[in-house]
């Protein structure tokens, strides 16, 4: 046991001391924390970006309403006529003249964007939208109603989704903030147990080809070496997993700060207050949904599930790569064990990020949920959907004796193979080891 | 203190050890020779536990071998190797640390074995910035550091220049002088001849000869002389006392082999000679190690 413990330890300071794991702890969480402030910040100031001054040239006599300014187009009416706007358009300061001729209503055709630059898809889109609301809030007033009807026949729905819970209350709840954590925790979880498994295999090649294996294993057992590699680096993860949340968190409230500034901090929480304003509702509404929800998330059950079946996924799949690596004398020989083991993993990934997500409570999300080689991420993806609690431990219960086995399978093959210098192994061989006595 | 009995080892198609058998003396270095691939490396790793045999066994003093005597055995492997990344005082530090010595003692002898093979700087160096001779000797170090009862050296000298060769070779006498015992695995027979006490010489998975160096060499004498003389003289004079394997002249002397017949000794030959020539030198051919091994392997081949 003592031996076990001076090589996790000696696994895991290696890992920690190296400049890379330094650099890219402290990295990420900086970049994921600018992600996270350039987003806040457009989101506050708005991704409008250039405001476009157009002239209006309007010739038609039906059409009296007139168009408004928003944030992005400016729209002053002329009453010069086409030829000499576009013969002053450069003196004039406009961006395009708008040309609207003298159509009839039910049939509008002949309007014209006209400008030294080629208007865009999307400028000629948004134009061609505001037109079209301006001749059927006309067409309304001329068949009699008033502005304020005209008002009154926009409304906005903001549907309020509430799961039954097993206690029969009610709880708030949003698929959005769901599918948003389940992203996330799939993903990590993904790139996790391929990132840290494929660091066991390569622990294994480096023992192999500097031949240091042969001096290790006459002082110890190799299952002794493979678990200390196996945990070693396990904690290697964690240390890693754990560092990135606190940065994430510390770095990202100080670029809140500094990037939005303070006057706009009060902006958020007033939003987020659902203010009257249209405007105001038109940006809250998405994000202070999914603030309601995310509060309604049970958090503390999700990351310690989220721990769980990061150990429990990363010791079954991680003990598959430390005999790869110990069938194997340098990582390019590596290919044709690696994709059997990384198939399930990335179906487990492709359907959990994919059918999962649409329907977290199906039967291809429950037995993905269920068998050990795609629960880790499955799991992880259907929880924030909520998950039966019998199902939760028959998954955890599954995991455990999963990589119970596929360690004892694993030790089988690493203890013959770690000594086999030169050979090209194949699948065949790799099973021979397996009934060899010791 | 270590006895090997009939030990049995197969592989999937060939067998590697084939009831080996043999004794290996407290307190003597004990040569394992063999051509490659006849079975030395295998049956040096059922000594360390690295595997276990088929069938027969192996006693450590007495007692069957077991997990507890791993810390009482030192073992250099021909594939060397250490972990390029890691800082060489850290990591031998680590290796002794498994090997079950304190943190405390472990630095103590590490900084005593530095100091006196000329290694004190290299401490905090990283194995991949050491040449192959330098990792050889962090090595060595290692190997001898948690002061085995057994060490088991494969092919020591290789990689080796021949001031360092010679360091090690010292070092080694001076440690099996305290009192450990030696088994020390090679093909290079000059080496043998200067440490060896004993050898057992293995081919083709079947150990073909052991006993004590000299025993063996004894049993390999036939009688044969080298004689060098001036001036002239028939060699059919000495026909009934032996046969002339070999004529040649140096100089403006002769120099003859000479196999006598059983029962005749070197004086008679001599008695015959000195009337007619100045004899310059006479040795006895004794066989060297090198010629038993090869002798030995190509009968058996």
């Amino acid at each position: 046991m003592n031996k076990i413990l001076l090589i996790i330890q000696r696994e895991y300071l290696s890992r920690v001391k190296k400049k890379s794991f330094i650099v890219m702890t402290l990295l990420t969480p900086l970049i994921i924390a600018i992600f996270y402030g350039i987003i806040i910040y457009f989101s506050v100031k708005g991704v409008n970006g250039t405001f476009t001054k157009v002239a209006v040239i309007n010739e038609n006599k039906t059409l009296t309403e007139q168009l408004k300014s928003t944030p992005t187009f400016g729209y002053t009416y002329e009453n010069k006529s086409l030829a000499q706007m576009k013969a002053d358009l450069g003196k004039t300061g406009y961006d395009y003249i708008l040309y609207l001729p003298d159509f009839k209503l039910d049939n509008p055709t002949g309007v014209q964007i006209l400008g030294t630059k080629q208007a865009g898809l999307t400028l000629s889109g948004r134009i061609s939208s505001q037109i079209e609301n301006l001749i059927r809030n006309q067409k309304l007033k001329d068949s009699g109603l008033t502005q304020a009807d005209v008002d009154k026949l926009k409304s906005d729905v903001d549907i309020s989704v509430k799961k039954i819970g097993e206690t029969g209350k009610e709880e708030d709840s949003s698929a959005g903030a769901a599918t948003i954590i389940a992203y996330v925790s799939g993903v990590i979880m993904f790139m996790f147990i391929l990132l840290y498994g494929i660091q066991v295999m390569r622990g294994v090649i480096e023992e192999k080809t500097s031949r240091i294996i042969e001096v290790m294993i006459s002082s110890v057992k190799p299952f002794q070496l493979m678990m200390g590699k196996i945990i070693g680096i396990a904690l290697v993860g964690l240390t890693q997993f754990i560092l990135w949340i606190v940065l994430t968190a510390s770095i990202s409230t100080v670029a809140v700060k500094v990037l939005v500034g303070k006057e706009e901090a009060k902006q958020i929480s007033s939003m987020q207050a659902a203010g009257p304003g249209k405007q105001a509702v038109q940006a809250a509404g998405p994000i202070g949904d999914i603030q309601k929800s995310l509060a309604s998330l049970n958090f503390p059950k999700i990351i310690s599930v989220f721990f769980f079946f990061f150990i429990g996924g990363y010791l079954f799949y991680s003990a598959l790569y430390a005999a790869i690596g110990s069938a194997v004398d340098s990582e390019t020989e590596t290919q044709q064990f690696m994709m059997p083991v990384m198939m399930p993993l990335l179906l487990g990934y492709a359907l959990s990020l994919s059918v999962v997500t649409t329907d977290p409570y199906g039967n291809i999300a429950f037995w993905l949920s269920i068998i050990p080689f795609t629960s880790p991420i499955a799991m992880m993806v259907r929880l924030p959907y909520g998950v039966p609690d019998w199902q939760l431990a028959l998954s955890m219960l599954l995991l455990i004796v999963g990589f119970i086995g596929t360690v004892w399978m694993a030790s089988r093959i690493y203890r013959v193979g770690i000594l086999m210098y030169g050979k090209k192994t194949s699948f065949k061989e790799i099973l021979k080891w397996f009934s060899y006595r010791n | 203190m270590l006895s090997v009995k009939n030990i049995v080892k197969q592989y999937e198609n060939h067998r590697a050890l084939d009831d080996v058998s043999l004794e290996v003396p407290t307190g003597k270095i004990f040569g394992l020779l063999g051509p490659n691939g006849a079975g030395k490396t295998s049956l040096i790793r059922i000594i360390t536990q690295i595997t276990a045999p088929d069938s027969g066994e192996v006693i450590f003093n007495g007692k069957k071998l077991d997990s507890s005597h791993i810390a009482q055995i030192g073992y250099l492997p021909e594939e060397r190797g250490l972990y390029k990344k890691m800082e060489i005082g850290e990591q031998v530090l680590y290796l002794s640390k498994l090997k079950g010595l304190s943190t405390a003692e472990a630095t103590k002898r590490i900084k005593f074995w530095f100091e006196k093979l000329g290694m004190e700087s290299w401490w905090n160096k990283k194995v991949e910035d050491l040449s192959k001779g330098m990792q050889q000797k962090v090595q060595f170090v290692a190997t001898i550091l948690h002061q085995p009862e057994l060490i088991i050296l494969d092919e020591p000298f290789s990689g080796f220049d021949p001031v360092n060769a010679d360091i090690i070779k010292n070092e080694i006498l001076e440690l099996n002088k305290q009192g450990s015992t030696f088994i020390f695995s090679t093909h290079r027979m000059e080496s043998v001849e200067e440490l060896c006490d004993h050898i057992a010489l293995i081919n083709r998975s079947k150990k073909i000869l052991d006993g004590s160096v000299d025993d063996i060499k004894d049993m390999y004498r036939n009688n044969t002389y080298w004689i060098q003389y001036e001036g002239n003289y028939d060699l059919s004079g000495i026909a009934l006392l032996g046969t002339v394997l070999q004529t040649e002249q140096v100089k403006n002397t002769t120099l003859i082999k000479v196999q006598l017949q059983e029962g005749q000794s070197v004086n008679e030959l001599l008695a015959a000679l000195l009337p007619y020539v100045a004899i310059h030198r006479l040795d006895e051919v004794i066989p060297t190690m090198n010629d038993i091994f090869i002798d030995k392997v190509k009968n058996v081949n």
